[in-house]
């Protein structure tokens, strides 16, 4: 396998198939207590835990937070990745984006309802990918993936994925059934996964 | 919530993948995937789809983020692998598991928040090396163990955290160091010792406050190689010191301290 020399523990955003390889082999050593090996795993995980962290819940000081505290866990429950259910990569960012989910609802819930408005007034949520500081290969596929699919399922999608609206939520704000709404987000994934050549 | 019953339960797996169930609707669907293969392949599928999503929105994190996630690190012991799995072993038993599906079972949250990720402006890179030494995760700790070592973790977090928290060490002439990380304002110290092994016959090393004009006050017996966190500390507090004390420590020093480390560079007696 090829792989680039890099600094160990710097923080890096593009992804190859070689990063989430070497990610699966640091996990198993990070669950044995390896701190040099957690560096190595904060080198490659960090950017996309912090950039998805910062996706959803937006503020910069509250995404910081999360993303330490997800890249903490994965340090302490290490011990619980199972290579047999998926890949270490999968296992970080699924962790990431529902801890950033749980905190972009409770803060919603504490009251912060103009989001829900302007989200209303409807920017879709894909655009702001665009915005993103670095626009690597994976950025512009998925970019163009997600445009690839019909209104409803992007809407569907991102509504979820990337502001944490539950489905029932996203069928409020949509005006759609609650049928309709799992079956976009059914059909947007399964869509996405063909357009993306399932490269995963 | 009756909603669920008149739903058809095979169809949340894509609100699952995507985060997007509530929680009480999340746990009933984690429990119908236990019986539900097909659900719980369409899961697996879709959950790796939506990771796909995550990609697109890596971002450099803020570099003073990796300082403190390490720092956090050093001062944190692990969970025990789950249930039937040796820590040892994480290869082993990677292969050993039946592969059932990745996103059933997220990881749980953990028992009790440490909260270590105040901002602490001066706790330096010495303080993370002081740090560095002392938790070496072991294997097969016991529960009581990894409590306490949580416990005290909290408490080292505690110390780190304070905004005048300051880290100096001592080294004897045999290069046998002591280490200290200290917050005057606290009143309190994470202290560590380093090449001394344990006292022979039974024996331990205990720590000691020095103050002017009063009795040394014992502030602990030190555990193998673990950190000492020590409270109550006055701001007349000048120095700190060890000695070889009989099993269970002495309410007074018994003999001459082996190390001792003023505290004025930490911020005390001022
Ligand atoms: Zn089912």
């Amino acid at each position: 396998m090829l792989r680039m020399p890099r600094a160990r523990g710097q923080a890096r955003c593009g992804l190859g198939e070689g990063d989430r390889v070497e990610a699966d082999e640091l996990l198993l050593l990070v669950a044995g207590g390896d701190q040099k090996a957690f560096e190595e795993l904060y080198g490659l995980v960090s950017g996309p835990v912090f950039g998805l962290v910062r996706r959803v819940v937006r503020d910069p000081a509250q995404s910081e937070e999360v993303a330490q505290e997800v890249l903490l866990e994965l340090w302490r429950s290490a011990a619980k990745f199972d290579p047999g259910r998926g890949s270490a990569m999968s296992w970080v960012l699924t962790l990431a984006h529902r801890r950033a989910v749980d905190r972009v609802r409770s803060a919603r819930a504490a009251g912060e309802r103009e989001q829900r408005e302007a989200l209303r007034a409807n920017q879709p949520a894909f655009d702001q990918v665009t915005e993103e500081v670095e626009a690597g290969l994976e950025r512009e596929w998925v970019r163009r993936c997600l445009d690839r699919l019909t209104v409803l399922q992007r809407q569907s999608v991102t509504l979820a994925y990337y502001e944490g609206y539950t489905y029932r939520e996203v069928a409020e704000q949509l005006s759609l059934p609650l049928g309709t709404v799992k079956t976009r987000m059914r059909d947007g994934l399964t869509r996405m996964r063909e357009c993306l050549g399932g490269v995963a | 919530m009756s909603l669920f019953r008149r739903e058809d339960p095979h169809s949340l797996a894509a609100p699952y993948a995507l985060d997007a169930l509530e929680p009480p609707e999340r746990i009933r669907f984690e429990r119908h995937m236990k019986d539900c293969d097909r659900c719980t392949a369409e899961v697996r599928a879709l959950s790796e789809d939506a990771v796909r999503l995550a990609w697109s929105t890596a971002a450099p994190p803020p570099a003073a983020m990796r300082d403190r996630v390490m720092l956090a690190v050093r001062t944190t012991p692990q969970d025990p692998a789950p249930q039937g799995a040796s820590h040892a072993s994480a290869r082993t038993r990677a292969t050993q598991l039946p592969p059932h599906v990745w996103g059933a079972q997220p990881p749980p949250r953990q028992r009790r928040r440490i909260p270590l990720f105040v901002p602490f402006a001066t706790a330096t890179a010495a303080a993370a090396l002081v740090v560095a030494s002392l938790f070496a995760v072991q294997a097969n700790r016991t529960q009581d163990r990894l409590t306490a070592e949580q416990d005290r973790s909290r408490e080292i977090a505690h110390v780190l955290a304070a905004p005048d928290a300051r880290a100096g060490s001592g080294r004897d002439g045999r290069g046998r160091t002591i280490g200290v990380i200290a917050s005057a304002t606290e009143g309190s110290a994470v202290v560590t010792l380093g090449g001394y092994g344990a006292p022979a016959g039974g024996r331990v090393h205990q720590l000691w406050l020095m103050r002017p004009g009063a009795q040394p006050r014992s502030l602990g017996l030190f555990a193998s190689d673990t950190p000492l966190v020590a409270t109550g500390l006055g701001a007349s507090a000048t120095s700190l010191a060890v000695t070889v004390e009989p099993a269970g420590g002495s309410p007074q020093p018994t003999t001459q301290p082996i190390v001792q480390l003023a505290l004025k560079s930490v911020g005390f007696g001022e």
